[in-house]
């Protein structure tokens, strides 16, 4: 992170490592001095405590917090490894059988797109007493922004090396292990420098399904309590916790991948009967979830009472007495919620291609802002929710800074990967140019950021509707994540999954139309994606 | 003569009359214990400290019963578990289990430990609210969810609920310090707990004082396991009412049971023992002095029906069941 050139590997890079030696100390220790003053200055408000206080507290009782740590970093590892290698497993399928790449990312994003609301209590009954609903909301809060920037990956290389392989006679099977696997490695990267902090998160949420023990239980009786302290020393631990993870992935990755990346010339995708295709592709993947979801409820013998299947959900929207009424609740309650989620997510979405542009071109920034946006990403939004609130009001505006927040850090690193990719051999030819960085980064950078770019921004589709859900169920009080949650207090579990269904199909056609923009652009610029 | 005393018969000794006793303490209750879950409303703190005194002086164990007190949360619904069977009773409240049984849920209240509505408007002494009238023109904080309860509170005092300001807030006390609300709508053994734990003064008004009759903290079941596991009901509930008497004798050693039990909860001495202490005049009344822990008459049923109208929930008295409270107390 230190170092943006060093992702291109050149020699001459690491040259220019010295230099900064002093900047991550210096703006560490400006975020401090803001963040003290700030604490020192907001004390009465009861929203955040000044690092000295944090430090303090951490001193006082550290062997509750380490035993917390211990428990959900417990349960955030199981879920990081055991979604990570679903989402391996998953690329490998679909690459080795491209016919079912759409179905099965269509599946995977449905999934993704359920909300924690609605799936937190039905995991505790299912897993019972213990770390089940933890790990397994930790594992489905990964997979997906893994999943994404791999299939991206093992599709980054140049056609030249396909041919290559199959020169020698080799089949899909060296070409994936020979060519695609290394093509894929610095996505791979990137998809689990995403999950760490997802990872962790998606562990402490898990505790609200009723876990004993753990930093997600703390923090809610911290709130409570009015518990500055508590609440502000658990965030600086799950995000010191989440740098540490980011900052390792990212030292891993450098050992790892020593060359330059390639450039890519592949040969721009003929038109063929795709759109027909896609609509085989995209009626399979309802049936497949109408009848995972219906199956489930079969086999584990759910009950009814809270477990409702997709008749009962067509029942109550469409032909029970009250469907008009239930349709009308869910559709005011999803206007309100579009309200902040659009906004927030293009602003999100720039914020983290501009910031990762800035880097690229003002290196020293980077230790001042990188530590700023993984803080940003992994302390929980009941933390911040309420200084935020503090800072920007409960109107529109904070409401939507929350959701930008959600959207940035995913979008901020898998552009900061995309611009490194930039190819070695093509900015060596800007090297004896002469050429400025703002010539490399308009002719040479952003195109090669542009695939990463669009993962980006597809993620971010589902991850912007989950933001807004857990800040409208835990904060705001207002939209369709409070509606979910009232349901479910309620019992009301015919409006829950009606929501959840609704939830989900408009989360999978945003990504749809985020998809058919992509398409336009990529075909320009990344052909080989659209292969 | 002495025996000789060697370190390796004393080893011996040692191990055999360590293996005779775990054989004989897991030998016991194996045979007799049923195991049972007690599905909680909140993570753990003071307010299931009766539960935890039945637990941990074994009153269950000597009737049979192997209980698991399952903590709840911010996102873990009592009603789930307990339909399904994974818990044979779950703590609700009345509104709650109206609106279950109302989506389809077979569930009966079988005893109530709040006997008061803990619901109260709190405000701070410079700009107070000590009854309903004194809501108008106030900002009140509270989570939008909860209108209707605001609702039947302004229809049972016959004030206007559009001269209120409603800010939805999420549920803490920081906006009512911050100034961002006049008054919150809250529990009277949280948010007002921690304020003075903050060291600041609040005032709470008990809606449960102006009219708004709520069971709260209730004990339910299904017809199912009322009908089958009445033996298993009759102990659970009979260590409950033991656990709540010796709960009242002594609120400081409730809450010190409580952070020893459950030592990973970030739990703190003194304010559990405000809101151990402050939960009693919720919980015991003449009523329960007359009858017993967790009992209710025909009248306090009658006004509970009445608020839930307001709130918009139908129910009849049939949601009720004494039957197991009446063997538990031997009425």
């Amino acid at each position: 992170m230190t170092n943006a050139a060093a992702g291109t590997g050149r020699p001459l890079a690491t040259g220019r490592r010295g230099a900064g030696g002093y900047g991550p100390m210096l703006g560490v220790l400006v975020l401090l001095a803001g963040w003290e003053l700030a604490g020192q200055l907001l004390t009465e408000a009861f929203v955040l405590a000044a690092p000295s206080e944090v430090a303090l507290y951490l001193v006082r009782d550290w062997q509750l917090m380490s035993r917390a740590l211990g428990v959900t970093l417990g349960n955030a590892a199981a879920g990081f490894v055991i979604g990570n290698v679903a989402a391996v497993a998953l690329a490998g399928v679909a690459l080795l059988w491209p016919r079912s790449e759409r179905v099965i990312t269509g599946l995977a994003l449905l999934v993704f797109c359920l909300p924690l609301v609605a799936t937190g209590p039905i995991l505790r009954v299912f897993f019972g007493p213990g770390p089940g609903p933890q790990i397994a909301l930790a594992a489905l809060a990964v997979y997906y922004t893994t999943l994404i920037p791999l299939l991206v990956g093992l599709r980054a290389a140049p056609d030249s090396w396909f041919d290559l392989v199959r020169s020698y006679g080799r089949g899909p099977m060296s070409a994936l292990v020979h060519v695609r696997a290394m093509a894929a490695l610095p996505y791979l990267f990137t998809g689990l420098q995403i999950a760490a902090p997802a990872a962790f998160l998606g562990a402490m949420v898990g505790e609200f399904t009723g876990a004993e023990r753990g930093m997600g239980v703390l923090t809610v009786r911290a709130i409570r309590a009015l518990d500055v302290e508590m609440t502000w020393g658990l965030a600086t631990v799950a995000t010191a916790v989440a740098i540490l993870a980011y900052v390792g992935i990212g030292a891993l990755a450098r050992r790892v991948l020593l060359e330059a990346p390639p450039v890519i010339l592949a040969a721009p995708a003929v038109a063929t009967g795709r759109r027909l295709g896609g609509w085989i592709d995209t009626g399979l993947v309802i049936l497949l979830a109408l009848g995972g979801w219906a199956g489930a409820i079969w086999a584990f013998g759910l009950n009814p009472f809270f477990a409702k299947g997709p008749g009962d959900v067509l029942d109550a929207l469409v032909f029970a007495p009250d469907a008009a009424a239930t349709r009308a609740t869910i559709g005011a309650a999803l206007a309100e919620s579009a309200v902040y989620l659009i906004p927030g997510y293009i602003a999100g979405l720039l914020a983290g291609a501009a910031l990762a542009i800035l880097l690229i071109l003002v290196p020293a920034v980077a230790s001042t802002a990188m530590p700023l946006a993984i803080a940003l990403r992994s302390v929980p939004i009941v933390t911040t929710a309420p200084l935020i609130v503090l800072l920007l009001g409960r109107g529109a505006v904070g409401t939507i800074f929350l959701v930008a927040v959600m959207v940035f850090f995913p979008s901020f690193v898998a552009c900061l990967q995309g611009l490194r990719q930039a190819p070695g051999q093509v900015m060596a030819v800007f090297d004896s140019y002469a050429a400025g960085p703002l010539a490399r980064l308009v002719r040479v950078r952003i195109p090669a950021m542009l695939p990463a770019f669009f993962a980006a921004a597809r993620m971010a589709v589902p991850a912007s509707v989950l933001a807004l859900t857990v800040a409208e169920w835990l904060a705001t009080g207002s939209g369709i994540g409070s509606l979910m949650a009232l349901s479910a207090s309620l019992s009301d579990y015919d409006m829950l999954w009606s929501s959840v269904v609704l939830v989900s199909a408009l989360s999978a056609l945003g990504y749809v139309l985020v998809g058919a923009v992509e398409r336009r652009v990529l075909a320009i610029y990344a052909p080989e994606q659209l292969a | 003569m002495r025996p000789n005393l060697t370190r390796r018969t004393l080893l011996g000794t040692g191990a055999a009359a360590l293996g005779a006793g775990t054989l004989g303490l897991t030998a016991r209750p194996a045979s007799a214990q049923t195991a049972v879950s007690l599905q909680l409303s909140w993570l753990h703190s003071s307010q299931f400290a009766g539960s935890y005194i039945a637990l941990d002086r074994g009153w269950w164990s000597e009737a049979g019963l192997d209980v698991s007190l399952l903590s709840g949360g911010p996102n873990a619904p009592v009603e789930p578990p307990v339909v399904s069977g994974a818990a044979l009773v779950g703590i609700s409240a009345a509104d709650y289990t109206a609106a279950a049984v109302e989506q389809g849920a077979p569930f009966k209240i079988l005893a109530v430990a709040m006997q008061k509505n803990p619901f109260v408007i709190a405000s701070l002494p410079a700009n107070p609210v000590n009854e309903p009238a004194d809501l108008v023109g106030k900002r009140i904080g509270m989570a939008l969810a909860n209108t209707p309860v605001l609702q039947a509170l302004c229809t049972l005092n016959g004030v206007d609920i559009n001269e209120i300001e409603i800010i939805p807030t999420q549920y803490s006390a920081q906006p009512l310090l911050a100034d961002e609300v006049d008054c919150l709508l809250c529990w009277e053994t949280d948010l007002p707990v921690a304020m003075a734990m903050q060291g600041v003064e609040s005032l709470t008004m008990l809606m449960a004082d102006h009219g708004y009759a709520v069971h709260s903290q209730t004990y339910i079941a299904t017809e199912d396991s009322l009908a089958n596991r009445r033996a298993e009901l009759v102990a659970l509930m009979s260590g409950e009412v033991r656990g709540w008497d010796a709960y009242r004798e002594d609120t400081d050693a409730a809450a010190a049971l409580t952070l020893e039990m459950y030592p990973d909860a970030g739990l703190d001495l003194e304010t559990q023992r405000l809101q151990a202490a402050r939960q009693v005049p919720l919980m015991f009344s003449d009523l329960t002095d007359a009858n017993g822990f967790g009992w209710w008459t025909d009248e306090t049923v009658a006004a509970n029906i009445e608020t839930l109208a307001l709130l918009g929930q139908t129910v009849t008295s049939d949601l009720w069941d004494r039957s197991i409270l009446e063997e538990v107390h031997g009425a």
